[in-house]
C-alpha cells in the first residue's frame, strides 16, 4: 500500500533507538565496567583494563553471596504473600462483584496513588516504639512497654513491601480471571463437580498465568529493593540492593558495584527462565 | 473532530519538547549556588549573613551522609559549587582535581581564623579549603538508663545495652573506635588488626537498634524518646536532646574523645567562583559562625567568636574551662586511599553479614 | 450466582475484600488524620484539628518546586513512553518485519530488570558520556521504566482494532501516516489516555531510580526522602501528598469518565 512501508520505518525506528540508547547501552556498559579492576569511582579517560578481580572478590566474600540468597528469599516471601493475599480479592472482583467490579477495582487502586515513601513512613511511624500503634496501645492501657520487634527488622521490610504491592498484584490475576469462560464452570457443575472441585480444577489453572504474572511483577523489583530496607530494615533488614547502593555512594567502588549488579541480574533472569520452564512443563502434562 | 484530535496529538509532543528544554535549562544562570552539605547544615542560621547580603540569590542544597559519600558524589560529577567534608580527606580532592584554590585575600574574615586551623586547609602551601565547624565525636548516653555513666568507647559493645545502641554508618569511624579501644595506631592498622576489627563489629551489629546516617533523622529523635541509650554521636544531638529536656550526657571516655574539623572547598568546575567565595567568607562572619556554636554546640573556626563564649552549658560541652580536654582528645589523621578503600570495604562486609 | 465459583461455600470473599480495603486505607487514613491534626509530630493523643498544614503547603517554595518538578518529569516521561508504546503497538500489530518479535521483547524487557540496576547503569552511562544529571536524566530513566506499561496497554487495544477501518481510509487516498493520525489515534483515544496516565503515575512516585539520576533539582519523592529527617516537617509534607493524591485520583476518574462516554 502507498506509504505503508515508509511508515514502518517511522514507527519501528524510534523505539529501537530510544531503548537501544537508554536501556541496552547502559546494561552493556555496566557489564563492561564490571570487568575493570579499579576500586573507587572510575575515570573513563583511563585505559580499559580487563580483569575478573571484581567477580573474584564477590565469590570470596561469603557474606555477599549469603545476602543475595537472603534477598532472593525475602523477595520470594513478599511476592508469594502478595500474590496469595491478592488472589481472593481478585476472585471477589472477577466473580462476585458483577457490575460494581470496576468501582471496587478503582477503590482498591486509589491507595496506589498515595506516595510510596509516605506509606512506608506511615508504617514506620505506626510500628516504631514511639509510633502510633505503640502510643495508642499504651494510651488505651493495653501495653505498658513498647513492642520493638515490628520495626528495624527483616519482618518490617517484608510487611511494608507486601502492603505496598497487594493492589498491584491483584490486577493481572483479575485480568486472567475475567477471561475465564463461565461456560467451563457451568459445564463442570452440570457434570456434578462441587464448588471446591470446580475451583481447583478450572479456576485455579486458568487463572494461573495471571497469578504467575503477579508473582514475577512483585518478585523482580523486590530482589533489588533498597529504599524500603534503608527506611525500616535497620541492621537486620539490609538487602542486596543496599549493597549495590553502598558501592555507588558511600563505599564508592563502581566496578565492584557493577559486578554485584550483573550477578543479581543474571540470577533474576535465570530464576525467571527456570520458573517459566517449570510452569510450561506442568501445562504440557495437564 | 478529527482536526481537534490532530491538534491534541501535537500538543503532547510540543509540551514534551518545551518541558525537556526547560528542564535542561535549569541552572544555566550563574547567580545561584548549590552546596553539597551534611544534614542540618542547610538551616538558614548557618548562612544567614550571606542571605542578608544577597537576599535575591537562591541557595540550594544536596546531601551526603559520610565523607566517603561526599567524595564519591564529587567524583561522580556533582554540580555543587561548594562542598563540605571533614579532616583526613583533603588530599583526595586535590589529587583528583576536584577543588579550586581559594584566594584568601578576598576573604574579610580570614584573619579571625587561628593559624593552625588555616593550616588544616592547605595542601603543598596552597589554601584549598576553609575550616568552619569543629567538634567532638564521643558517646552520647541516657543518664536515666545508665546512671553510672560511661567511661570507655567499648560501651558501644556492651551487651547490657542490646537493642538500644546506635553506631554511625561509617567504616573509618568504626576503625577509629576500635583503634582507641585496643590502643592501636590508626595510621598503621595491619591486616590482622583489620580482620579483628571486622569480627568485633560483626558481633556488635545485633546490639544496634539500627545504624544512623543522618543525625537529625534517625539519631536525635530516638535519643530524645529514650529508645537509644548509647550512641556514637557528635555534639549536634547532644544539644538537641538537652534543649528537649532529655536526660543525656556526653561522655569523656578514658581513651579520649575524637575531634574533627569541617572544611569547605569550591568545586574546580564552578561557574560561580566569586559568589562561592563570598558565601564562604560570610560563613566565617560573627553571626553565622556563632550560630554553629549556640545552635549546634559545634566549635567554629572564627577565633574571636570562640573567645567570647560565656554560656556555662557551652563551656561545659566544649570543655573550654577544662585545660586538659584537648590533650586527651584524639585528632583524626589523614587517611590514605588504600586505607579508605579497605576500611569502607570492611564496613560493607559487616553490613552484609 | 449459584453454580459459579465457590458461591455457596463458607469462603468469606466479600469480607476478605473489605478487610483488604481497610488494611490498605488504614495508613492512608492515618496520614490524612495527621495532616489535619494540630500535633506537630505523628502520635496520639490528637490535640486538635486544623487546616494550617494545608495552608503552609502553599507558602513553602521548595516544596511547591519539588512538586512542580515531578509534574514536569512525569508529563515528559509519560508522553515519550506513550509515543514509543504507540509506535511499538502499530508496528508490531500491523506489519510483518524481521525484527518484529525483537521489538515486542525489547519493549517489555525493562520489566525484568530490577530498578536499582536500571538506575545505576544509567548513572554510569551519563557519567561516561559526560551528561550532568538533572530533571531531564530522571525523565529519561522514567521513560525507560514506563515503556513496557504503555506498550502493554496499547498493544492490547491495537490488537482489537479492526484493520478494515484503516484500509478504508487508505482506499480513499490517505497516506498511512495520515490514517494513523486521523483514524487510529482517535479510535485508540481512551487507551492512549490510560497509557499516559499509567506512565505518569509510575513516574510521579518513582524514587529508586530517581535518586541515582537526580542533579540539583529534586522531584517530589526525592524531596520527601530528604525531608524525612525533620519530624516537624512531616504534617506539611503529608498535606502536600494528600493534595497530590486527590489530584491524581481526580485526573484518573475524569479520564475514566471521558473514556466511558466515548465508548
Amino acid at each position: 500500500m502507498l506509504g505503508r512501508r515508509g511508515a514502518l520505518r517511522f514507527l519501528a525506528v524510534p523505539p529501537y533507538v530510544w531503548l537501544g540508547l537508554f536501556f541496552v547501552l547502559p546494561l552493556v556498559l555496566i557489564v563492561a565496567i564490571s570487568f575493570r579492576p579499579e576500586t573507587g569511582p572510575i575515570n573513563f579517560d583511563d585505559p580499559w583494563a580487563l580483569s575478573l578481580v571484581q567477580y573474584q572478590r564477590v565469590w570470596e566474600t561469603e557474606s555477599y553471596l549469603r545476602l543475595l540468597g537472603v534477598s532472593v528469599l525475602m523477595a520470594l516471601v513478599v511476592a508469594g504473600s502478595a500474590t496469595l493475599l491478592a488472589y481472593p480479592v481478585a476472585y471477589f472482583l472477577a466473580f462476585r462483584a458483577r457490575d460494581r467490579a470496576v468501582f471496587y477495582l478503582v477503590l482498591l487502586l486509589i491507595p496506589f496513588a498515595a506516595s510510596y515513601l509516605l506509606k512506608i513512613m506511615a508504617w514506620r511511624l505506626m510500628l516504631g516504639q514511639e509510633g502510633a500503634i505503640n502510643s495508642f496501645l499504651q494510651y488505651i492501657g493495653l501495653t505498658a512497654e513498647p513492642l520493638d520487634l515490628l520495626l528495624y527488622s527483616r519482618a518490617a521490610v517484608i510487611i511494608a513491601l507486601v502492603y505496598v504491592w497487594i493492589p498491584f498484584a491483584a490486577l493481572p490475576i483479575y485480568a486472567a480471571m475475567q477471561r475465564i469462560n463461565r461456560g467451563h464452570q457451568e459445564a463442570a457443575a452440570d457434570l456434578g463437580a462441587g464448588p471446591w472441585s470446580r475451583f481447583w480444577r478450572i479456576t485455579v489453572p486458568l487463572s494461573l498465568p495471571g497469578a504467575l504474572a503477579a508473582f514475577f511483577m512483585v518478585f523482580i523489583p523486590t530482589v533489588g529493593e533498597y529504599v524500603t530496607p534503608s527506611l525500616v530494615g535497620g541492621t537486620e533488614g539490609f538487602m542486596y540492593g543496599n549493597l549495590i547502593q553502598d558501592f555507588f555512594t558511600s563505599a564508592a567502588n563502581w566496578a565492584q558495584g557493577s559486578a554485584l549488579a550483573v550477578i543479581m541480574l543474571v540470577v533474576t533472569l535465570v530464576l525467571v527462565i527456570v520458573a517459566l520452564r517449570v510452569v510450561d512443563v506442568r501445562r504440557l502434562s495437564s | 473532530m478529527l482536526a481537534r484530535t490532530h491538534r491534541l496529538r501535537a500538543a503532547p509532543a510540543l509540551f514534551a519538547t518545551i518541558a525537556l528544554i526547560l528542564a535542561s535549562c535549569q541552572g544555566a544562570e550563574p547567580q545561584e549556588l548549590l552546596v553539597l552539605e551534611w544534614a542540618g547544615y542547610e538551616a538558614d542560621d548557618f548562612w544567614t549573613d550571606f542571605q542578608t547580603a544577597n537576599p535575591e540569590v537562591p541557595v540550594d542544597f544536596e546531601f551526603g551522609t559520610t565523607d566517603a559519600d561526599i567524595l564519591s558524589l564529587m567524583q561522580a560529577g556533582s554540580q555543587a559549587d561548594i562542598f563540605h567534608f571533614y579532616t583526613g580527606w583533603q588530599q583526595f580532592y586535590v589529587d583528583e582535581g576536584l577543588v579550586r584554590e581559594i584566594d584568601t585575600s578576598k576573604l574579610t574574615n580570614w584573619d579571625a581564623v587561628p593559624a593552625d586551623m588555616q593550616a588544616l586547609g592547605q595542601i603543598d602551601g596552597k589554601q584549598y579549603f576553609i575550616p568552619w565547624d569543629w567538634g567532638f565525636s564521643s558517646i552520647l548516653y541516657n543518664t536515666e538508663e545508665i546512671p553510672d555513666g560511661i567511661s570507655s568507647w567499648n560501651a558501644l559493645f556492651n551487651e547490657e545495652y542490646a537493642g538500644h545502641v546506635s553506631m554511625w554508618d561509617d567504616g573509618p569511624a568504626a576503625v577509629t573506635v576500635s583503634a582507641y579501644i585496643n590502643g592501636w595506631d590508626e595510621t598503621a592498622i595491619t591486616d590482622e588488626q583489620l580482620a579483628q576489627i571486622e569480627e568485633d563489629w560483626i558481633a556488635q551489629k545485633p546490639l544496634n537498634i539500627h545504624y544512623w546516617d543522618s543525625e537529625y533523622e534517625n539519631l536525635c529523635p530516638e535519643v530524645k524518646s529514650g529508645e537509644i541509650w548509647v550512641a556514637y554521636a557528635w555534639q549536634g544531638c547532644y544539644a538537641d536532646a538537652l534543649y528537649a529536656g532529655a536526660p543525656v550526657a556526653y561522655a569523656n571516655p578514658d581513651e579520649g574523645r575524637n575531634s574533627w574539623v569541617g572544611l569547605y572547598g569550591i568545586n574546580a568546575d564552578t561557574d560561580s567562583y566569586e559568589l562561592a567565595l563570598q558565601f564562604l567568607d560570610l560563613k566565617l562572619a560573627e553571626l553565622t559562625c556563632g550560630n554553629a556554636v549556640t545552635l549546634f554546640y559545634y566549635g567554629c573556626a572564627n577565633g574571636d567568636v570562640m573567645a567570647a563564649v560565656e554560656d556555662p552549658v557551652l563551656i561545659e560541652a566544649f570543655g573550654i574551662n577544662d585545660p586538659g580536654i584537648l590533650e586527651t582528645t584524639n585528632f583524626t589523621p589523614p587517611v590514605t586511599a588504600e586505607q579508605r578503600d579497605a576500611w569502607t570495604a570492611m564496613w560493607t562486609r559487616v553490613k552484609a553479614e | 450466582m449459584t453454580g459459579v465459583g465457590v458461591g455457596r461455600t463458607r469462603v468469606p470473599l466479600r469480607a476478605t475484600y473489605v478487610g483488604m480495603l481497610l488494611l490498605l486505607y488504614f495508613p492512608i487514613a492515618l496520614l490524612f488524620l495527621f495532616s489535619i491534626s494540630e500535633n506537630s509530630s505523628l502520635s496520639f493523643p490528637i490535640q486538635g484539628l486544623t487546616l494550617d498544614w494545608y495552608r503552609e503547603v502553599f507558602e513553602d517554595a521548595s516544596l511547591l518546586e519539588a512538586a512542580r518538578n515531578s509534574l514536569v518529569v512525569g508529563g515528559v516521561a509519560a508522553t515519550l513512553a506513550t509515543l514509543i508504546g504507540f509506535s511499538v503497538s502499530v508496528a508490531v500489530v500491523r506489519f510483518r518485519f524481521r525484527g518484529r518479535a525483537g521489538l515486542v521483547g525489547l519493549a517489555g524487557l525493562p520489566l525484568i530488570v530490577p530498578f536499582i540496576v536500571l538506575g545505576v547503569s544509567l548513572f554510569l552511562l551519563f557519567i561516561f558520556v559526560d551528561i550532568p544529571r538533572s530533571l531531564a536524566t530522571i525523565a529519561i530513566g522514567h521513560t525507560v521504566v514506563a515503556v513496557p506499561f504503555a506498550s502493554l496497554i496499547l498493544l492490547a487495544r491495537m490488537i482489537g482494532l479492526d484493520p478494515n477501518l484503516e484500509d478504508a481510509a487508505m482506499d480513499l487516498g490517505a497516506t498511512y501516516r495520515a490514517t494513523l493520525r486521523r483514524v487510529v489515534v482517535p479510535l485508540m483515544g481512551t487507551s492512549l489516555l490510560s497509557a499516559w496516565l499509567t506512565c505518569f503515575i509510575v513516574s510521579f512516585d518513582e524514587v529508586a531510580i530517581a535518586l541515582f539520576l537526580a542533579g540539583g533539582d529534586p522531584t517530589f519523592p526525592i524531596f520527601l526522602y530528604g525531608q524525612l529527617r525533620f519530624a516537624q516537617r512531616l504534617p506539611v509534607l503529608i498535606a502536600m501528598a494528600v493534595l497530590l493524591m486527590i489530584g491524581t485520583v481526580t485526573l484518573t476518574l475524569i479520564a475514566f469518565r471521558l473514556g466511558r462516554r466515548r465508548a
